[in-house]
């Protein structure tokens, strides 16, 4: 892993258009700006992780009798509208 | 020689949750970012039970032995409202509200649903049949809430009291 040193309101670039600064440092928390296209995702890596586990916890374990009949694929219909913004 | 099936033609997979079963190829459903937890699952189908109307199997077609329970949000939780984040908008290619679904994965299936990822709602594209998991820029839900009593033992619970108040109470 890249280790680098940043002083308060120094950043660093990653790629073309990705930048992340120090915003503040407080104690044991430090405060970073990102600036990424919005096409990229950014998320705090617990909440990854949460969600990691939230699917890997939701798929079954056990196998449910075969009088379950499979069903042929089925496809999928658009939402109940969530309320408009 | 490849033997390559036809377009249309029917790919049938042995599942070991669901058994045998057959889908063609306007059938799939891609998630080219997979899924977390399941990063390099891309090619899904859905599948329902007869017996359970609620519940929409995302069945992986690269590790049969992965399904997840999705179900409708707002199903459980009227009020939801899942914002789309622009990454989302941008790489699902998200405009008409008609043209795309959300569901929620579900935990607990096996004695009966009893929580929803309402953080990370499953986002499919029916137009392009594109599908990704979207972590919402929000902290008002998790990953794990908790499924009110269902609608339909609501409905039956307003049918009881009904019939208690309609019977002659001596007071």
């Amino acid at each position: 892993m890249l280790v680098l040193s940043r002083k308060l309101n120094q950043s660093i670039v990653i790629g073309d258009d990705i930048h992340i600064v120090v915003v503040s440092v407080d104690r044991d928390t430090v405060k970073l700006g990102i600036q990424a296209p919005r096409e990229v995702p950014v998320h705090r890596a617990e909440v990854y992780e949460e969600i990691q586990r939230a699917n890997r916890a939701a798929v079954p374990g056990t196998v449910p009798p075969p009088s379950q009949r499979p069903a042929a694929p089925a496809n999928l219909k658009s939402s109940r509208q969530p309320p408009k913004t | 020689m490849v033997n390559a099936p036809a377009e249309s033609a029917l790919t049938t997979v042995d599942l070991p949750r669901f058994g045998k079963c057959s889908y063609k190829e306007e059938d799939v459903f891609a998630f080219p970012w997979g899924l977390p937890g399941f990063e390099d699952l891309r090619m899904f189908i859905v599948i329902q039970l007869e017996t359970q109307d609620s519940i929409l199997w995302l069945q992986s077609l690269d590790d049969v032995n992965v399904s997840l329970p999705l179900g409708d949000p707002w199903l459980f939780f009227p009020d939801y409202d899942p914002k789309m984040p622009s990454f989302a908008r941008l790489s699902l290619d998200l405009r008409e509200a008609e043209d795309y679904t959300i569901l929620a994965v579900m935990v607990g299936t096996d004695g009966g649903p009893t929580f929803m990822n309402l953080l990370a709602p499953i986002v499919v594209n029916l137009k392009t049949r594109i599908g990704r998991q979207v972590p919402l820029e929000t902290s008002r839900y998790t990953c794990a809430m908790q499924i009110p009593v269902p609608a339909a033992v609501a409905e039956a619970q307003a049918k009881a009291r009904a019939a208690a108040q309609a019977e002659p109470v001596s007071e």
